[in-house]
This record gives C-alpha cells, structure tokens and sequence, in this order.
C-alpha cells in the first residue's frame, strides 16, 4: 500500500482536535450561564437571610424542634410598645391558672424564660432571657390568642447558621419562615 | 389631610390586635430599648469570596507552575479552620448548584450574587488549571486530605461503580431544586454537622464513618459522592492547563502510589488488534446502545415521577388534606389546620399539585435520561482501551493535592537544583 507521507501527517491529533472543541464548549458553557444568571440577578436583588413572618407564623412549635441547631435559632421576642401590661398576661400564665403568683406549675414558658417586674398599678413589664428560651412559641400562641401579640417568634441572626435552606422552613404550616434582605433582617412588630 | 390617612389605616391594622389599650403610666416608665444584632453579611461574603479567589490562586500557582505541595497544605488548615469551623459552611460551592439551577429555570427565585460567585468562580479556575478548588481550598476535602493516611487501591469495577453515584446524586439534586421540593445536598451533607459540631445524629454519623475511611482510601466523598466534583470533572477534562507528569519521567510508577484518587494511569500496551471494519461495527453498537440506555432511564423515572413527587411540600400537604376529607379526625393535623385557617382551599391546592406533578414528570423524564446516558458512558468508557507510551494523569479525576510531587525522584532532583 502507497502513501503519500504528506497526507498521512495530520496537523492536529484527534484528541488535541477533541480537546480543543470541548474547550470551547465549557467556556461557551461558562460564558452564558453567567450571562442568564446575570440577567436574573439584575432583575431582582437576592435575599441573604432567614426571617419568620410574624404576620403568617402560627405558633405550631416546629421551631424549636426543627432547626439544625441542637439549641433552635428561633427565639421569642417581645414587643414593649404593643404591650399591654396585664397582670393576667396569656403568655406568661397558663390558661385558668387559679393563683397568679410565679409558680411553675403556674407558668406557660416550660424553660421559665420569661420574667416580669411589677411597674405600677395594675402593670408588669415581661422581659425574656434569650439564653433559656427555645423558641417553642407557647407564650407567643397564648399572647396572640388572649392578648396583643406583643410575644412574637424571630429568628435571631447572630445565631442562625444561615443554611442555604432553612430546614424550618421545609417543615412550617404556614411558609412564614422567607429570605429577607440584610438591611430589613427582623421582621419587628414595633417597628 | 394627606397625613391623617394613612394614620387612620396604620392605626386600623394596630387595632385589630390590640385587644388591651397601650398603658397609661403615671411613675415615668420608659419603654427599653431593644437593638438586635445584625451581622455584616456583605462584608463577611465579600471577605469568602477574596479568600476563595486568593486561595485558588495560590493552590494554581504551587501545583500546576511550581509542582510544590506544602502551599496546598496550608491552604487545606486555613480552609478547615476558615470555611469549615468559623464560617460553618453554608453557603457552599457545592449546594450553590442547587441555587444557581433554580435561578436559571425559575425567574420568581432571587439569587443573591455572591451565592453566584461562589459557584462560579472554581469552576472557572478549574477550566483554566483543573481542579484547584478540590486540592484544599474545598473545607470538605481538606478534611478528608488531613485525615488520610493510608491509600488502599479500590478494584477497578468497584471504583467505577461507585464513581457513577455522584452523577446521579448531581442529577436528583437538581431535580428536586428546580421543582423547588428540597435542597438535598444540603440536607444530606456528611461534614457540615461535624464543622458546626452537632446537628442530625444520622447525617453526622454517616460523616464520621466517611471520614474514617477516608483514613484507609484517599477521599471517599470526593470520588463517590459529590456532585460539585463531578461537575468540575467536566471542566478539568478540556481544561486549558494542567498539572502534567514530571518531564524526563523514569517511570518509576512511585507517583501512582501516592495518588489518593487514582488519577494517574500506567503505561499501557494495547495488544488486542481490532480491525478497521470491528471498530467500525463497535462504534455502531455503541450508538446504538447510548439511546437505548438513555430511553430505558427516561422511562424507568418518568414512571417513578409521582413517587419522586412526594419529596414536594405541597404534594404533601395535598396528601394530608385528602386524607383528612375522606377520614375526617377530631383533631386535625396542625399543617391541615393550618392551611384551610389561611383560606385554602382543595381545588386551588389540587390544580397546584396537578401542576407540580406535570413539572415533576417533564423534569424526572430528562433526569432519566440523563442517568442513562451517564450509565451507558462510563460502560463504554470500561470497554474502551487505549496504548499509553508513558504515565499520564487523568484530568478529570486529579484533584492537584500534589501529593505525587514529593514522590518523584526527578521532581526532587529539580526542586534540590533550585
């Protein structure tokens, strides 16, 4: 068999030939992911971080129970300027308590996180130690029920580990758990 | 005027809550003052994604321009300590696929850029010098670098077998993203309960066991497991550069020993003579048998889709409504509950689901595919062989963590020379 040497020689070898047109793919593949994800993220500024709706959340619990923590980033905060001050508060005090005085059969926070001081006739102030709350929402569900849900659920910030998806909010009834911007990072009742 | 309106309305919506009016204090209290912590999330991103680049940067240089491992070394700590303790993962390269897939396929999800960046910026690096992202600067595989010190050789098959995995977890993972049911490869992540020392006692034991593997064989989550890896592979296969054997090479076969990913192949003599019309005939049964596999995976899920759908939040929701109509409990479960006090109601909820379902059923159809595709290729690629003259590194699998270096002999000859 005669051949012509010239013919033969190939200036490019298959597989540097191969090579160099998967290249162009990736890069041509890098090029317009970024250009689509580019155009999206123009359209719409993305959310950092993880906030409970207090407008949508419904007390069920799940809170303290789902977070990846072993101690939940969902802690109970309180209002003060929604407030009422009522010495019979529905989340301080279990529901028909006989004597209201701080025993703890008495009591509805089962960590005992919540504390009052006595302002003036007929008002307490309730102030919560974040350090026991677990973010359960009992008194929040008693203080929205009988009160003026002043006692509310917040994820707090310095705790929450930021997941990429909130494990609480795969499990929430009421899909009150959203990403919301940095500068608006609590969803605060009194403003 | 102007301004009493919308007092009027603040004051309507307040009112609807306040069933006991704002005290009247008399002894001068004043309300506390409460001020809650915001964390500098933009400064701490920013801070992620210059430490990636340099640290990209450094692992390039060291591996692929200076053949040196102790760079990636200290890379591997400060990645450890950096991204994997103090920044306690999230978010990661890795789960940022899921992210930027449902980005791309749904316009009403907001992605934030440094999300974006982080899972773009290794694999353009990787598409210029092969996976420097995976050597050290990935807290997950830093991990697993430290702790190996042993390297027993997987068979073959075994390896093969196993190295599919992350394809298909790839391939699940972006499925139950873009139908936004879960994040899986954040749920199922083996190391992050062990960087925030606790979280679920499964997932955590899994990585425990992981690493302890890894003691005996060179990265098990990275070879086996994970979808970024694999992703990258891609990439490292038609990268620009690339960390090469040493020139002069004596063959000495000490490099291969040293790899704990098994990416560098012998010298290899292809003795089967195949003849021109055999190969022919091969190529066609492979062409033939690609589709084949493709179609056999695209029906085997799409008739699996409904079940798959259950991962789906709704369609669990929708479950546990109908079982609800049909049994009607005293006490309803509370997410039932829940949805009909919001003002659900089953028709809207049904069409959504029917919806989700549709999706669920177009998605795990190409998924299928897909998997097919991936199956049947790394079976031609086993049945393929190929003459090697010298030793050469499989790009796709060399994770440049360098170790081959202090292995060669002619390496160190130049290293001393220097």
């Amino acid at each position: 068999m005669e051949e012509n040497p010239k013919n033969s020689v190939s200036p490019i070898s298959r597989k540097k030939f191969l090579k160099i047109c998967g290249s162009v793919a990736a890069g041509a593949a890098i090029v317009s992911v970024s250009g689509v994800a580019a155009k999206r993220m123009l359209q719409k500024e993305g959310n950092c971080l993880w906030q409970i709706d207090p407008a949508k959340c419904t007390f069920c619990g799940r809170c303290a129970t789902d977070c990846v923590l072993t101690v939940s980033a969902v802690k109970c905060i309180h209002a003060n300027k929604v407030c009422g001050y009522c010495d019979l508060c529905g989340g301080y005090y279990r529901t028909n308590v006989k004597d209201l005085n701080t025993a703890a059969e008495n009591l509805m926070c089962p960590t005992g996180a919540i504390f009052r001081k006595y302002v003036e006739d007929p008002y307490f102030e309730y102030t919560i130690d974040e350090s026991l709350c677990n973010g359960c929402g009992k008194c929040a569900k008693g203080c929205n029920s009988f009160g003026n849900g002043s006692l509310y659920l917040q994820v707090k910030q310095e705790m929450c580990k930021n997941c990429n998806e909130c494990k609480i909010s795969k499990v929430c009834p009421s899909n009150a758990i959203q990403r919301v911007p940095v500068e608006k990072s609590y969803m605060l009742k009194d403003g | 005027m102007k301004k009493i309106f919308p007092l009027l309305l603040l004051s309507a919506t307040v009112q609807a809550q306040n069933r006991f009016p704002k005290p009247d204090f008399e002894s001068g209290y004043n309300y506390p003052d409460f001020n809650y912590f915001v964390p500098n999330e933009t400064l701490w991103n920013v801070i992620d994604v210059v430490l990636l680049v340099i640290m990209m940067s450094i692992v390039a240089y060291a591996v692929v321009y200076r053949r040196k491992r102790a760079p990636v070394f200290i890379v591997s700590i400060i990645s450890i300590l950096y991204f994997g303790f103090y920044r306690s993962g999230c978010v990661c390269s890795i789960g940022a696929i899921q992210n930027v897939a449902l980005a791309l396929t749904d316009s009403s999800y907001s992605m934030p850029v440094f999300v974006f960046l982080v899972f773009i910026l290794p694999i353009i690096f990787t598409f210029f010098f092969g996976r420097v992202f995976c050597a050290g600067v990935c807290p997950f595989g830093a991990l697993q670098e430290l702790v190996n010190v042993r390297n027993f050789r997987l068979s073959k098959a075994l390896s093969s077998v196993l190295s599919i995995i992350p394809w298909i977890y790839l391939i699940f993972a972006l499925l139950y993203a873009v139908t936004r049911s879960s994040f899986i490869i954040c749920r199922f992540d083996p190391f992050i309960g062990i960087f925030r020392m606790g979280g679920d006692f499964g997932v955590i034991a899994f990585g425990g066991l992981l690493l302890l593997a890894s003691v005996f064989t060179g990265r098990p989550f990275c070879r086996f497991l994970c979808p970024y890896g694999a992703l990258l592979s891609l990439f490292s296969h038609v990268s620009l550069k690339h960390l090469t054997i040493t020139p002069n090479c004596i063959n000495c076969d000490l490099c291969r020993n040293a790899c704990p990913v098994d990416a560098i192949r012998p010298p290899y003599e292809n003795k089967v003579k195949e003849s021109r019309m055999a190969g022919v005939k091969r190529l066609f049964a492979y062409l033939v048998f690609l589709p084949l596999m493709g179609l056999a995976g695209a029906l085997f899920l799409r008739l699996a889709s409904d079940s798959l759908s259950e991962a789906n939040k709704e369609v669990r929701l929708h479950e546990l409504v109908m079982q609800n109509e049909t049994n009607p409990q005293d006490i309803q479960p509370v997410d039932v509950e829940v949805f009909f006090a919001q003002g659900g109601t089953i028709e809207e909820l049904s069409s959504r689901v029917v919806e989700i379902r549709k999706q669920f059923t177009v998605y795990s159809t190409v998924a299928g595919a897909l998997m097919g595709l991936i199956i049947g290729i790394t079976l031609i690629n086993l049945s393929l062989k190929r003459t090697r003259k010298s030793y050469e590194i499989d790009n796709a699998a060399c994770i440049n963590c360098g170790r081959c270096f202090n292995y060669c002999p002619q390496n160190q000859l130049t290293n001393k020379k220097e």
